[in-house]
């Protein structure tokens, strides 16, 4: 800035005065943060210069490891050997959705399915997935979402489990696996409504027999009464093929 | 996930739900998150009449969500396309709306 001298205190030239007041102004450039109006400061802030995002160019990257195949932990290991077991153990395996059990709830319920045999089993989804991946029960793999339960037993005791299901209100039956087989639900009503292997055994032999049993009971007869049988089984026959004849003349 | 972090569905409208679905279908996963927020304790007391049933079927059917209100209104969402945040927001405002219908009808 203009070093302002007093006019009056230099009358004479070359005259220096004692004291010179010289005022400094500030200058634009300086080594530390000049401080800006607050004003000046906002609008320098909304009016910042924002650079577009560039992607990398394509070649730049490795490709990302796809998740999942990478996350096994030691845990998830263990529980994965634990439901290979499950699976080779238990025959049924029924899959069940609970949205909302109290602990009350889930009490009962494991009550009353113990008393059958029925246990109850938590996996978490991400290692069922992993199992199922590997194994040959993948069919199962879309069941498994949310949060499920899975009740197993060695026997399948279908009609004790479907009456326990029915009074929680809260358990929603999804499938089951038995016997390596995969059922939806209507095929574990089939199942449950089916009658036991010794009555279906039973009825099988008593229908394969029927008519054996019945020429017996024809054969064991008076002899008079099955000469007249087989002489009424002649008249017939032939009549049966006169018929014929005629018909087949007919046309 | 899709937890409201507000007050929970309010069910005092509501008469019953009923959710159907397939559960070997790719397109289930909204259907059942949904069924799971709905049928969870806080949202169930606040309303102890209002039935939450599931229908489980194999027949490669959409899956349905069918809401019926006290009035007598029916709320249809199909799951298919839809988030369960989707589904569950949409069922929210319906819900607030029709309490502060009651509440206001009552008041006046």
């Amino acid at each position: 800035m203009a070093a302002t001298l007093c006019a009056k205190l230099l009358p004479k030239q070359g005259w220096l005065p004692l004291s010179v007041s010289v005022r400094h102004g500030s200058k634009a450039v300086t080594r530390h943060r000049r401080p800006q109006h607050i004003l000046k400061k906002k609008l320098l802030a909304v009016t910042e210069y924002i650079p577009p995002t560039r992607d990398a160019p394509p070649g730049a990257y490795p490709h990302q490891i796809k998740r999942g195949q990478e996350e096994c932990t030691g845990l998830m290991l263990l529980i994965k050997e634990d439901l290979k077991k499950v699976f080779q153990d238990y025959k049924m395996i029924a899959v069940v959705q609970n949205n909302n059990s109290n602990t009350d709830d889930m009490l009962t319920l494991r009550h009353r399915l113990h008393k059958h045999g029925i246990s109850v089993k938590f996996f978490p989804n991400q290692v069922m997935h992993l199992f199922l991946g590997d194994s040959i029960y993948g069919s199962m793999a879309p069941l498994f979402i949310g949060p499920t339960v899975l009740f197993v037993s060695k026997t399948p005791k279908l009609r004790e489990m479907l009456s326990t299901l029915r009074v929680s209100p809260q358990m929603t039956l999804l499938g089951a696996c038995i016997d390596n087989t995969l059922l939806s639900v209507q095929g574990v009503l089939h199942y449950s409504k089916l009658p036991s292997m010794t009555v279906v055994q039973g009825e099988l032999v008593s229908g394969l027999t029927m008519l054996t049993s019945h020429t017996v009971s024809v054969l064991q007869r008076h002899p008079g009464q099955l000469s007249a049988l087989l002489q009424q089984y002649i008249k017939q026959q032939s009549s049966e093929t006169t018929s014929e004849a005629k018909t087949e003349s007919a046309t | 996930m899709a937890a409201p972090r507000k007050a929970a569905v309010i069910l005092k409208a509501v008469k019953k739900i009923s959710v159907q679905f397939c559960p070997f279908e790719s397109n289930v996963r909204s259907t059942r998150e949904f069924l799971a927020m709905v049928g969870s304790e806080k949202v169930r007391a606040t309303n102890m009449n209002c039935e939450v049933t599931s229908i489980v079927t194999h027949d490669k059917s959409e899956p349905v969500v069918d809401i019926t209100y006290v009035d007598g209104e029916r709320l249809l969402m199909k799951g298919a396309k839809l988030t369960s945040a989707e589904m569950l927001s949409a069922f929210q405002s319906r819900c607030t709306a029709k309490d502060t219908q009651t509440i206001g009808g009552g008041k006046k």
